[in-house]
């Protein structure tokens, strides 16, 4: 039996960090800080935006100052610059943190699985590295996912590293409670749902706390006990009132 | 119900490739029966890059088509189901990039089975690189650095390798699958050459450019026998390409612009 050094972790945000709020850097400071390392590896992956050019500057704007930051892209593996061009596994594992990020979940599962990046993914988790991302870097660690375009909202199967479904934006659209419960109240199991600017950090498979970048925002524990849907607020803690204990002193690049 | 078949595969060229020389793109619009066709342009193979869309609007804006583009990382973008999308277009133009990316997404979100459905009913397949190998039983890509093979959708027999002057890497790599046996025998295209397939056979070989050349290879006995494709030149003597009226050109190109302005804004929040 081998010994771990370090805990799964992963923290799934509803929206937010560099992705959605320039004026705060609170929750990718947080994800940051569970890293411990003075100067942590981040590598970012874009795959749910098809590699958008303006998320990879805008990731390396919030993270090359403070981060040794680098980016993997799927879509240009045949041409040089500053993608990673060579062996994924390595790189990956070489990480402290691992930031997912937002877009369509279903076309960046699709890539990821197609390059056999889902199983390392799941190493780079057990092994410790810690996993984020908002949106489409949220859903993608749970077992099941209410994705919506339009028509009707779709349950989407993910790593399932967490044994839960999952719902983002929980705020953001007025029907997205209302289709989160239908689902469950049909057989999709008991998760989470999650406003813009909340964080939940787990810890192996357990949730350990939820955080959040705004005031107002929270998250929900949605179940279907016995033929009823039950959703239960989360304690939330804000970001904003620990913001200077957090830091750290660790320099980071403005926002 | 017995639609004509029909895929047009490039071997590299089109407004991707050729910002200059519109023949490729022209001859894809004489391939419907409308009289202004509805081209849905899927620039999936490289994530849907804004560079790509905006290339497609360029070349097609201007000419006699309804032009349209389908992000599979932008659905909300669209006002109707995916399907529902396809099957309303004349034509499907499928850009070039990562094969393997191009498969694994149409397989996510079921497009493979809806363009396959849409061929069968008549509607144009086109497509150059990544977007012209699929269509075939395999092809060699280099969505994962080096050239490897890759199985593609199958609607065509045989393999197809392209860019066969412009990547020399690729072919010598095509030529051992064939020999090998991983690869069934097929085409190898140059940049600029179109092979038209109706139903699933060789029609006719199109290009752009004076001197592009295809060729059929076939691993006989271990051996490799090769036959050389000379295309027709396009545009040295066929029909003038559709134009349109002035009015109708400007129109569309402020709606483009629009709808261009609306797509970079959501995108910028969505994410």
């Amino acid at each position: 039996m081998s010994t771990r050094a370090r805990t799964p972790q992963i923290v799934a945000l509803g929206g937010g960090g560099f992705s959605m709020e320039r004026d705060s850097t609170l929750l990718d400071d947080y994800i940051l800080s569970l890293t411990k390392a003075r100067r942590p590896r981040v590598c970012f992956l874009p795959t749910a935006s098809g590699d958008a050019d303006h998320y990879v500057v805008r990731f390396y704007r919030r993270f090359s100052a403070g981060c040794e930051a680098s980016h993997i892209s799927m879509f240009r593996r045949d041409q040089g610059g500053r993608g990673v061009e060579d062996d994924l596994a390595s790189h990956l594992l070489a990480q402290d943190l691992i930031y997912v990020g937002g877009g369509n979940v279903v076309s960046m599962l699709g890539v990821w699985r197609a390059h056999g990046l889902d199983e390392l993914l799941r190493e780079a988790w057990r092994r410790g590295i810690v996993m984020c991302g908002p949106s489409a870097g949220s859903l993608c660690w749970f077992a099941e996912a209410l994705s919506a375009f339009h028509g009707a909202p779709r349950r989407v199967g993910g790593l399932g590293l967490l044994p839960y479904s999952n719902c983002v934006h929980y705020d953001a659209e007025p029907a997205r409670r209302a289709e989160y419960h239908a689902l469950v109240a049909e057989g999709m199991r008991s998760g989470f749902a999650v406003d813009d600017g909340v964080a939940l950090h787990f810890r192996g498979t357990e949730l350990h706390r939820a955080v959040s970048s705004r005031e107002r925002a929270g998250a929900f524990r949605v179940q279907r006990i016995a033929h009823e849907v039950l959703e239960t607020p989360l304690e939330t803690t804000h970001l904003g009132k620990h913001a200077e204990t957090l830091r750290g002193g660790r320099a980071l690049a403005p926002a | 119900m017995s639609a004509t078949r029909t895929i047009l595969a490039l071997g590299g060229g089109g407004f991707t490739m050729e910002p200059t020389n519109p023949l490729l793109d022209d001859y894809v619009l004489t391939l419907s029966a409308a009289a202004e066709p509805k081209v849905l342009f899927l620039p999936t193979a490289s994530g849907d890059t804004t560079a790509q869309i905006n290339a497609f609007y360029d070349r097609f804006g201007g000419r006699a088509c309804t032009p349209k583009h389908a992000s599979l990382f932008r659905l909300d973008e669209l006002d109707q189901p995916l399907e529902d999308v396809v099957m309303a277009h004349d034509i499907v133009y499928v850009g070039g990039g990562s094969m393997r990316n191009l498969l694994a997404i149409w397989r996510a979100h079921e497009l493979d089975r809806i363009l396959a459905a849409a061929w069968r009913r008549g509607v144009v397949m086109a497509g150059l690189s990544a977007g012209a190998m699929c269509w075939f039983e395999g092809g060699v890509s280099r969505s994962g650095g080096s050239p490897e093979p890759l199985p593609g959708l199958g609607l065509l027999p045989g393999s197809l390798s392209v860019h066969a002057d412009g990547e020399p890497d690729r072919l010598p790599v095509w030529l051992d699958c064939l020999r090998s046996g991983t690869l069934p025998g097929g085409w190898a295209a140059e940049d600029g050459v179109g092979l038209l397939f109706r139903g699933t056979k060789l029609e006719r070989a199109v290009s752009s450019r004076a001197g592009a050349q295809a060729q059929r290879v076939d691993a006989v006995e271990g051996e490799l026998v090769r036959e050389r494709i000379e295309p027709d030149l396009l545009g040295a003597h066929g029909a003038p390409a559709p134009t349109m009226d002035d009015d109708v050109r400007e129109y569309r190109r402020v709606q483009r612009i629009r709808g261009q302005m609306r797509g970079r804004l959501h995108r910028f929040e969505d994410i």
